[in-house]
């Protein structure tokens, strides 16, 4: 069974119309990337999955669930993580303490008063684990906001993991980035992808990221579905050349 | 080290409120003025439960503390001559009240919550104003007095010792306190946290915003309500002005004042409110003009207030 | 009985005008700059105060001229040295600092015209009844709702018509967007303030003539403009429009059946839209 369905969504804001009748099929382990010029409507339709907008029209199916008009909370608590385009992160408090929070929320914690000591040991072992991971541990007790903008991403990254999710949502992961830290962050998703199994779907920008990374491609134009395939489909494919890859090209 | 000083800050300043009716009379002052200070740092630390930890801003806190009041005020006069019960009254009353109008407005933010929470605040005002039969309308509820404790083996006479009320009410106090402070450091609290650093990440991380907030803004009102209560007390009377707009903004500058962000900044703003009051109304008829240049004075050059200032200073 | 209820509406429909006018203007400076102006009802007792120091010299007509100008004039320069510094930072400061203002207003005309009511002279022509059936019905009540009409449908104009209030509606929706067009978005929020603040001036000189002058005649006010803007929804000025006239009406109603109630209606009436339709009766979804 596929992991996720979108079925004919659509998003009209007022007379715009944002994503026109989009479908897709996500896969257990899979890594969709979804691709498109500005304006394309990669990001409403990345906000439709998670919650954060309702569709105008169509249907999400998670895990055999339709999911269409759960709040986003309860989509989180399906396994939907995300991260967005700006990062969002608690800025005022250390790396430690917001991986802290998603920890012990994913955990069930989020109305707890009190933790005994085993509860609050497994929970600091969980936030080192991640700290690790993210290759953040030397600055587990900055405060966020203070950081450099790829291990605020990180962070981010970081947080959505810990809600251990079985899909997790990555709104251009390397925006606004140097070459080193875009290199960084994509290594940092390919190790979740191959070493770790888990299902991603990536809006991206940066064409070297996405060739590199996914096993199957979306390309969005307009709010329209333009084409789908591998990436040596899409690159071979003319009308995405025409609209997208030619642009970019130019 | 950071533990340390904050443990050393906390032993610091509870032997002050201790030891507070010795040495405020070196100072000039009167033990009624430390049970004042108590009240208002309660209402203000319980307003900063909601606006500095959970970043909601609410300016009509001051219904929910007259509702506290003549709760208190209500009970003692026309139902049971009993300090405690009273006080559970005041603070089922003002915290039911906070829970209904708190479901209406939690889908609201930032300006337009802050606006809905200033006119709601004024239904209750208007409710006691008018219905003076039963609330002795503009003239206040007189007639009543608090009721010495009996704890079975002794008698806690608060009525004509000022000084063992005060210790009751920093006993009352420092048990609310500390139920905050344990809120704030529990899993919970971080949730709390978390909604004030980012609601969008947050909501995104599952926590169903809205009903947080919504149990903060409760937890916030039950313990204003019972600064409220013991603002009855303390005064032996109530009247509307209890419940008006302009304490509400009283405790938002009094938070501000001492600094949102920390734990016990609206306690040191109180201290300097409360004090500062009591001699400026006694020097002038305007009370109100300086209070209102003291406002416009502390946003524009103090806005982090007393112990934001401190911090930065410590950081730097 | 009807000519009592006929009495109580069109005074409602008269206070929900005053309401109205005022609420716009506070509305006008929140959707431009996202600030609470607790210190609207200030202003409006200024414009009322003013125009009672100016009549001996200028006249009524004169004053209802000159007065809201003046009032306008010191909204200009507050805004300028007191509210533009609070641009950007948590809307708390703006609202903390405007609170201060309203008590500074509300003490300062106390202290200037002294406490007690002051009384306003209005012109013979318009405050004679118009007919004898019809008591209530003076001139000056009548003067007044084709003043505030003319008011609003001059204010729309500008909104709609003027490169002014082309922009204003335009900062309104996107902010950012014009300044990068090269608005000046200081000026603008300058002008913007100002004027919501001749509104606010404007209102005063009215409700002086009705009300008589008192200190506290703004903070009197400026609880039902409040609930006018939230019945209404906020972000759109004929809902604020709608609002006061609607909160007007109904607690002149209930004047007529319960008058003890007649305060908490508007109140109970906020209730009830928060609960059916929170962003309110004309509000734009997803704004706030």
């Amino acid at each position: 069974m596929s992991l996720l369905r979108v079925e004919n969504v659509s998003k009209h804001f007022g007379s715009l119309i944002a994503v026109d009748n989009v479908s897709m099929t996500v896969e257990p382990g899979e890594l969709r990337a979804v691709i498109g010029p500005n304006g394309a409507g990669k990001t409403t339709f990345f906000n439709m999955i998670s919650g954060f907008l309702n569709q105008t029209s169509g249907k999400i199916v998670f895990d055999g669930e339709d999911i269409s008009s759960l709040w986003p909370a309860r989509r989180v608590w399906r396994g939907i993580a995300r991260t967005f385009q700006i990062t969002e992160v608690f800025p005022e408090l250390s790396v430690r303490e917001n991986l802290r929070i998603a920890v012990e929320v994913a955990s069930g914690y989020r109305l707890h008063l009190w933790q005994s000591r085993n509860i609050d040991g497994e929970v600091k072992a969980r936030v080192v684990d991640l700290l690790e991971m993210g290759g953040l541990a030397d600055k587990a007790d900055r405060l966020v906001g203070e950081l450099s903008h790829g291990d605020q991403r990180s962070t981010e990254i970081m947080m959505a993991l810990a809600l251990k999710p079985r899909l997790l949502l990555l709104d251009e992961p390397t925006a606004g980035m140097g070459d080193q830290e875009t290199y960084e962050i994509t290594q940092l998703i390919r190790k979740l992808h191959r070493d770790q199994k888990h299902s991603i779907v990536l809006i991206e920008h940066d064409m070297r990221v996405v060739f590199h990374l996914a096993d199957r491609i979306m390309v969005l134009a307009e709010g329209k579905m333009l084409a789908e395939g591998t990436p040596k489909e899409i690159a071979a494919n003319e009308t995405v050349q025409a609209a997208y890859l030619g642009k970019a090209a130019a | 080290m950071e533990t340390l000083n904050r443990q050393t800050a906390n032993i610091i300043v509870w032997l002050l409120l201790l030891a507070m009716p010795f040495w405020i009379k070196a100072l000039g002052g009167y033990t009624e003025l430390c049970t004042q200070v108590l009240v208002y740092a309660l209402a203000a630390m319980a307003l900063n439960f909601l606006l500095g930890f959970t970043g909601v801003l609410s300016f009509g806190h001051a219904a929910y503390f007259g509702l506290g009041a003549y709760g208190v005020a209500m009970t003692i006069k026309y139902l049971v001559a009993s300090t405690p019960l009273a006080l559970l009254v005041g603070i089922v009353v003002g915290t039911i009240a906070a829970a209904i109008i708190g479901w209406l407005i939690v889908n609201l933010r930032g300006v337009y919550f802050a606006m809905v929470t200033i006119a709601f605040g004024q239904v209750f005002y208007f409710i006691t104003f008018r219905w003076n039969n039963v609330t002795g309308g503009d003239d206040g509820l007189t007639g009543w007095s608090r009721v010495p404790i009996d704890l079975g083996f002794t008698r806690i006479d608060i009525l004509h010792n000022p000084t063992a009320f005060y210790y009751v009410v920093l006993a009352i106090f420092a048990v609310a306190v500390g139920i905050m402070a344990f809120l704030l450091r529990s899993p919970f609290g971080r949730t709390l946290l978390a909604i004030r650093e980012n609601e969008r990440r947050a909501r995104f991380l599952g926590i169903p915003v809205e009903r947080h907030i919504w149990l903060s803004f409760l937890i916030s009102c039950l313990f204003v309500s019972l600064a409220g209560g013991l603002y009855a007390l303390l005064n032996n009377f109530v009247d509307p002005r209890a419940l008006r707009w302009d304490m509400s903004g009283n405790f938002v500058i009094i938070a501000v004042l001492g600094g949102m962000r920390s734990f016990w900044g609206p306690m040191i703003g109180a201290a300097i409110f409360v004090v500062l009051q009591d001699y400026v109304s006694s020097m002038t008829e305007n009370w109100m003009s300086f209070l209102g240049l003291f406002f416009v004075l502390i946003v524009l050059f103090f806005p982090r207030g007393v112990l934001g200032i401190l911090r930065r200073k410590s950081l730097s | 009985m009807t000519q009592l209820i006929l009495f109580d509406t069109f005074n409602g429909l008269i206070v929900g005008a005053f309401y109205a006018l005022m609420a716009l203007g506070l509305s006008l400076i929140m959707n431009l700059s996202g600030v609470i102006n607790f210190a609207h009802g200030g202003f409006l007792a200024i414009g009322g105060y003013l125009a009672f120091t100016l009549m001996p010299f200028v006249g009524f007509w004169g004053g209802l001229v000159l007065a809201p100008i003046l009032t306008a004039a010191i909204g200009l320069v507050v805004e300028r040295f007191l509210i533009r510094p609070l641009y950007g930072r948590d809307p708390l400061y703006s609202l903390l600092l405007t609170f201060g203002l309203a008590y500074i207003f509300e003490d300062g005309t106390r202290y200037i015209w002294g406490a007690q009511s002051l009384p306003y002279q209005i012109p013979t022509v318009l405050s004679s009844p118009l007919s004898s059936q019809f008591f209530f019905l003076t001139g000056y009540r009548l003067f007044m709702v084709v003043l505030v009409a003319v008011a609003v449908g001059a204010l729309f104009f500008i909104l709609k018509y003027t490169r002014l209030g082309v922009r204003i509606r335009a900062g309104t929706l996107d902010l950012e967007t014009v300044s990068v067009l090269g608005v000046n978005v200081r000026i603008l929020r300058n002008l913007n303030f100002g004027l919501g603040i001749y509104l606010a001036g404007l209102a005063g000189v009215l409700a002086a003539g009705m009300l008589g002058l008192q200190p506290t005649v703004g903070s009197s006010l400026i609880m039902p403009s409040f609930v006018a803007i939230i019945v209404g929804g906020l972000g759109s000025l004929p809902g604020t429009l709608l609002g006061g006239l609607l909160i007007g009406v109904a607690s002149g109603l209930t004047t007529v059946f319960f008058p003890s109630a007649t305060e908490a209606v508007m109140y109970i009436m906020m209730g009830l839209v928060l609960l059916v339709r929170p962003r309110g009766l004309l509000g734009e979804e997803g704004r706030f």
